[in-house]
């Protein structure tokens, strides 16, 4: 059950600025919601409110309530935020001196509300207005964005082939008792298991029936699936199929990774960034570096990745998402009251296509290389991505200025959902500049980035040091095959499941056998 | 503490005694920045500023605060103090500034004047 409500806020009525909030909190009170939340849920409210009041002419509080949480978005269209990083910061205000009487304008207000709410983003366009939307958990132990993955793991497919665990870049996977077992808190969400595993013991979220869109039903695909189709096939008849499936509104991730590049390259400017910039284009890279190269999260630029800014900025009523790998699954999981959403799996949405697809005279041209601006360095493929992230860390790139870093190969192209291969259909889709009509943003992100323990061995210092210890003499005593027949990727990594309780040095086949030399 | 007792501490003024079914008096805090403000009161605390206006008593109803006491003898506006009585809201008024009027209450505090 979700119970809606939308509030009118008039810009510059200082009298009865807060009436919004008040009609927030007597819902809140009636549901029977907890008052230390109903306090965090005001002061957040009441600071987004006011924003409004005090620099839009109008604007509408959006809220809705479930069980579970209060989702409020604030809508107005005031001049907006050119800088929101520095609205962020405390002590930043351009409030009036009418405010300022008031006791508003210390710049608090937008830190206030993140610190208030569970979960909070901010889209500002200058000249058109701002959103801010937030999300409050009404029972303590929701579990954090970060604890989640997507990877679907289906273990009486699992035909042990061991290539799973060759292909994990965070040494996240296992073969124990005849199928995989993944350690969710090293796993990155990337697609590199699934795309080497032909059995289907790994895979994305299995697809369900296409779901009947409403009127106002707003689509968005990545490009890629409309170069799915050969060449024989104009992308505009697949835009019409996809009308004729009801879907007349498509947006394309596409118009993200564009806003965020855009907004990359204007943050890039000022000198005083880590270099090189580490562009959030693709949230499985984001996760590998804040399991796996920790030390440069400070490059990663402050921006919400593209799937990430679609799921904040976009306010229709109806959302239907095409996400093509496990990291945007992920993104997608936390769930929204304000937008009912909608995630349709690549396969439902490839085979409603083909099935009505027909040849069409080809589109004009030549295939088109990608266009990347100078400055900016792409690189796709998982081993690429790791390689150069090592490189980086070693202190020997930061000439480059801004680096766009792919899970998959040729960008999201390359992910295994797609059968074509993703050099061809990248070319396709460059084929074509498609010109977008609608304007999308990047969005900034709004809590820093924070390493994930994942590999950590234990919470306690000394007692990793003296694990670690441990986790050496194993290592030693295995032959160093690094076969993966125990189910580990590496002799190392049997070696910590050892000390870590998750395995038995029996596993190892070879124990005592020859030891191969190192290198 | 009640707001009622506040009134025993010299230079403050009860003007409108709220309702005696709220939490008692437990912290006290001091301030002219809304979103401070906004941070740390509650329905056990007593509100100092010197902030006097509509904004203010928005503040009181959102986040149920028992009590505010007005500083440099300030008098209130009679709208504003039927607004607070309307949310069971104590009006006191100190005759001193902010500094002092925190000074005042904690040593009334000390002295046993008011108990919490």
């Amino acid at each position: 059950m979700i119970n809606n409500a939308v509030y009118t806020i008039a810009g510059g009525d200082y009298e009865r600025g807060g009436s919004a909030s008040k009609s927030l909190k007597d819902m809140l009170k009636k549901l029977g919601v907890e008052s230390a939340t109903v306090r965090r849920t005001m002061v957040a409210a009441y600071e987004a409110e006011m924003n409004v009041v005090i620099h839009a002419e109008q604007g509408s509080m959006h809220v809705a309530v479930d069980p579970s949480q209060v989702d409020v978005a604030v809508l107005d269209n005031g001049p907006g935020i050119c800088d929101v990083e520095l609205a962020m910061k405390e002590g930043f205000s351009t409030a009036p001196a009418k405010a300022r009487e008031l006791g508003f304008g210390a710049g608090l207000g937008l830190p206030n509300i993140k610190r208030n709410s569970d979960r909070f983003s901010i889209q500002s366009t200058p000249n058109q207005g701002t959103q801010i939307r937030f999300t409050i958990y009404l029972n303590a132990q929701q579990t954090r964005e970060t604890a989640l993955n997507s990877v679907r793991i289906s273990r009486e497919r699992c035909r042990e082939c061991l290539l799973c665990l060759r292909a994990c870049p965070t040494a996240a996977l296992r073969i124990r008792d005849g199928g995989p077992h993944l350690l969710r808190h090293l796993c990155i969400d990337c697609t590199s298991c699934i795309a080497v595993c032909d059995a289907g013991a790994l895979a994305m979220p299995s697809a369900e029936p296409l779901p009947t869109p409403a009127d106002d039903s707003v689509l968005v695909i990545p490009g890629s699936l409309l170069s799915q189709f050969g060449d024989r096939v104009q992308t505009d008849h697949i835009l019409e199929i996809l009308a004729k499936l009801g879907f007349g509104q498509v947006r394309f991730l596409e118009e993200w990774d564009y806003a965020l590049r855009a907004a990359v390259v204007l943050y890039s400017r000022e000198a005083s960034r880590p270099r090189p910039i580490l562009s959030p284009v693709c949230p499985a890279v984001v996760n590998l570096i804040q399991v796996r190269f920790p030390s440069l999260l400070a490059n990663v630029a402050p921006f919400l990745t593209p799937l990430e800014a679609v799921r904040e900025e976009l306010t229709a009523p109806h959302l239907c998402i095409v996400p093509i790998c496990p990291s945007h699954h992920t993104a997608l999981l936390p769930k929204c009251l304000l937008t009912h959403r909608e995630v349709i799996q690549a396969k439902t949405m490839l085979d409603a296509i083909t099935a009505q697809v027909s040849d069409s005279p080809p589109s004009d041209g030549p295939y088109g290389p990608a266009q990347v601006p100078r400055g900016v360095l792409q690189v796709s493929g998982m081993q690429h991505v790791v390689k150069v992230l090592e490189e980086v860390e070693n202190g020997r790139m930061d000439y480059e200025t801004i680096l766009e870093l792919y899970a998959c190969e040729q960008t999201c192209f390359g992910s295994p959902v797609w059968k074509e291969d993703a050099f061809v259909t990248r070319a396709r889709w460059h084929k074509e500049a498609r010109v977008f009509t609608h304007r999308a943003s990047a969005l900034h992100r709004a809590g820093a980035l924070s390493p994930r323990p994942g590999l950590r061995l234990d919470s306690d210092m000394a007692r990793a040091i003296e694990k670690l210890g441990q986790i050496d003499e194993i290592t030693h005593e295995l032959p160093g095959r690094d076969c993966g027949v125990c189910g580990a990727p590496t002799c190392a990594a049997l070696a910590e499941d050892v000390v870590l309780g998750r395995a038995d040095i029996t596993a190892c086949a070879f124990r005592g056998s020859k030891k191969i030399p190192n290198g | 503490m009640d707001t009622k007792a506040l009134a025993n501490v010299k230079g403050i003024r009860l003007v409108s005694p709220g309702r005696t079914e709220h939490a008692p008096i437990c912290h006290v805090y001091a301030s002219d920045c809304m979103s401070d403000i906004l941070n740390h009161v509650d329905d056990s605390t007593l509100l100092i500023t010197n902030l006097s206006n509509s904004a203010l008593v928005r503040v009181v109803e959102l986040m149920d605060v028992p009590g505010i006491c007005l500083l440099n003898g300030v008098e209130p506006e009679d709208e504003m103090v039927s607004a607070a009585a309307r949310q069971g809201a104590a009006v006191l008024v100190s005759s001193g500034g902010m500094f002092e009027t925190c000074g005042r209450l904690y040593q009334a505090y000390h002295e046993g004047i008011i108990a919490t």
